[in-house]
C-alpha cells in the first residue's frame, strides 16, 4: 500500500492556480479611454508540462484568473478609463470614446524548479505579446464572437517578465511556483509601465491623441455652439466594411 | 560480535551528540562599519524603511531577515518608525520592484519627478532608506543517517552536520540629501548538527539571527539618539 502511494505520488500532477494580492500602481493616469479585450486563451491561460521521468511530476500552472485580476488593476491605475470589450454591443456603443483597444496575449511561459536545475530557486519567465488596435479593427463574426485582423494594429510589442523565489523552509513546490508567478506578474506590470510611452508606435499614438484633444479644445473655444465632429466615425464604419474577418478570434 | 559492533556504534554516536551539544550554537560573526553624518539628535518624527535587494540572479535577500532587522531597531528604540517592507513596496508599486528599484541614491530624484510618488514620500516623511544585500546559505554537509519503519516501530540512527554562512551589507541612504551616508556589513558562520538515536535532534546554529542582531545593533546605534 505504502509502495503504491509512493509510486502514485511520483507520477501525480502538481497543480497551481496562481493567486496573489496585487497593488494598484502609483501613477498619474494617462488621459485615455482604453478598450481592453482579454482573449479566452489569455483569460483561461494555463501551462502544462509533462514529467520527463518517473521521479518527476506533471505540472499544471493556471495563470488565467490571476492575469486578468492583475492587468485589470494595472490598467485601471494607468488609464483614465478602461472599457472591457466583451461583446459587439459594447464596441458599437462605446466606439466614439475609445482611443484604442489593447489585446494582451501570452507568447511563452517557462518555469524551472530545483529538481530540474539543482539550483535552489524556482523561476517563471513569461513573454507577452501586446497589440494595440483601433476600435475600427474589431469585427464581429457570424457566430457573434469578436475578432480582429492582426496586421491592422496601431502598435505591437513584446513584454518579458521574470519572477523567482528561493527555496524556503516549510514551503511546498506549489507555493514556491505560485510566489514566482506572482513576482513575474508584478515584473510584467513594472516592465509595461516603464516601457509603454517609450515604445515608438505607442509614442506616435499618444502624440496623436494629445494633438486631437488640443484641436478639439481649440475648436470648441472658437465655436462653442457647433457640435463636436467625431472624426473617426466615418473611418470606423468604412474600415469595418473594408476589412475581412481574417484575424484572430478573441 | 554484532552486539559489540552495535555498542561501539552507539558509543560513537553518543560521543558525537555530546560534541554537538558542546559546539552547537557556536556562531562566528564579523561586523564592519563605515558611517558618517550620524543624526545625533535622532530622526524625530521621520521614518525609516529597510529594503532587501532582489535583482541578482542567484539569490534574493530574505523578506524575514529584513523584518527581523526592522523589529530589532524598533524594539531597541520604539521612537524610530520602521516602515514595513512589503507595505512600502506595494504602496510604491511599480517603482521598487527588482527591475525598477533605484540602485544609486541620486536616481531617487527621477522618481520624485512623478507627482504621486513625490506626494506619497512627503506623506510618510521618509528620512532614511536602508538597502540590505546578501543572504544566508547552507554550505558543505557530511555524515549519514538511516531511518527505518516496521510494524509498530520507527526510528533513525546516525549523525549529520552542515555549515551555514550569512553575508549581508546594509547601505544607508539619506533621503533628504539623496546621498549614501554609510555601510555596515555582517558575516556570520556556524555549524549545525543532527544526531539521531531513534529520534533526530537538530542542533541549529543561529547564523542568520546573529547576522540580524549584529547588523541591527549597528543600524540602531547609527539611527538612535539613545544608543
Amino acid at each position: 500500500m505504502l509502495c503504491f502511494t509512493l509510486l502514485a505520488a511520483g507520477c501525480s500532477t502538481k497543480q497551481v492556480v496562481v493567486e496573489g494580492n496585487f497593488p494598484k500602481p502609483l501613477l498619474d493616469p494617462l488621459p485615455i479611454t482604453l478598450g481592453v479585450i482579454y482573449p479566452s486563451a489569455f483569460a483561461e491561460h494555463e501551462f502544462f508540462d509533462e514529467a520527463k521521468g518517473r521521479a518527476e511530476s506533471d505540472w499544471l500552472v493556471k495563470t488565467g484568473e490571476a492575469q486578468v485580476e492583475f492587468w485589470d488593476i494595472l490598467f485601471d491605475g494607468m488609464f483614465d478609463e478602461v472599457v472591457h470589450i466583451r461583446d459587439w454591443e459594447t464596441v458599437q456603443r462605446r466606439a466614439a470614446e475609445i482611443d484604442g483597444v489593447l489585446i494582451p496575449a501570452i507568447g511563452d511561459l517557462q518555469y524551472t524548479i530545483p529538481t530540474h536545475t539543482n539550483v535552489k530557486i524556482y523561476e517563471i519567465w513569461m513573454r507577452y505579446e501586446f497589440r494595440l488596435v483601433d476600435i475600427a479593427a474589431i469585427h464581429q463574426q457570424e457566430d457573434g464572437a469578436l475578432s480582429f485582423n492582426p496586421d491592422e494594429h496601431l502598435a505591437a510589442w513584446p513584454i518579458t517578465a521574470y519572477g523567482k523565489t528561493p527555496t524556503a523552509f516549510l514551503q511546498t513546490d506549489e507555493e514556491a511556483v505560485n510566489l514566482a508567478a506572482v513576482v513575474a506578474l508584478r515584473d510584467a506590470g513594472a516592465h509595461f509601465v516603464t516601457s509603454f510611452g517609450a515604445t515608438p508606435d505607442i509614442a506616435v499614438w499618444l502624440d496623436g491623441i494629445a494633438r486631437r484633444e488640443q484641436d478639439a479644445a481649440l475648436s470648441s473655444s472658437d465655436d462653442a455652439s457647433g457640435p463636436q465632429p467625431i472624426a473617426q466615425s466615418s473611418e470606423t464604419s468604412s474600415s469595418v466594411e473594408r476589412e475581412p474577418d481574417s484575424g484572430g478570434t478573441l | 560480535m554484532s552486539m559489540r559492533r552495535a555498542e561501539k556504534q552507539l558509543a560513537r554516536v553518543t560521543g558525537l551528540i555530546l560534541l554537538a551539544l558542546v559546539l552547537g550554537g557556536c556562531v562566528n560573526a564579523t561586523v564592519d562599519e563605515m558611517t558618517y553624518n550620524e543624526p545625533v539628535a535622532g530622526i524625530g518624527e521621520s521614518s525609516v524603511v529597510i529594503l532587501g535587494r532582489r535583482h541578482k540572479p542567484d539569490y534574493d535577500t530574505e523578506f524575514d531577515f529584513i523584518e527581523c532587522i526592522g523589529d530589532h531597531i524598533h524594539s531597541g528604540d520604539p521612537s524610530i518608525e520602521v516602515i514595513n517592507e512589503i507595505a512600502f513596496i506595494n504602496q510604491f508599486y511599480p517603482w521598487f520592484e527588482p527591475r525598477t528599484a533605484p540602485l544609486q541614491p541620486q536616481t531617487i530624484d527621477q522618481l520624485l519627478q512623478l507627482p504621486p510618488v513625490a506626494a506619497r514620500f512627503d506623506e510618510i516623511k521618509l528620512e532614511y532608506m536602508i538597502w540590505i544585500d546578501g543572504n544566508t546559505e547552507n554550505t558543505e554537509s557530511t555524515g549519514s543517517m538511516s531511518c527505518g519503519i516496521g510494524p509498530g516501530v520507527a526510528g533513525c540512527f546516525g549523525f549529520g552536520t552542515w555549515g551555514t554562512e550569512s553575508e549581508y551589507e546594509a547601505t544607508i541612504w539619506d533621503f533628504t540629501d539623496k546621498v549614501e551616508v554609510g555601510r555596515v556589513s555582517a558575516q556570520t558562520s556556524g555549524q549545525n548538527y543532527m544526531p539521531a538515536v531513534v529520534v533526530p535532534i537538530p542542533i541549529i546554529a543561529p547564523v542568520q539571527g546573529t547576522a540580524c542582531d549584529s547588523l541591527g545593533d549597528q543600524l540602531l546605534e547609527y539611527l538612535s539618539a539613545h544608543h
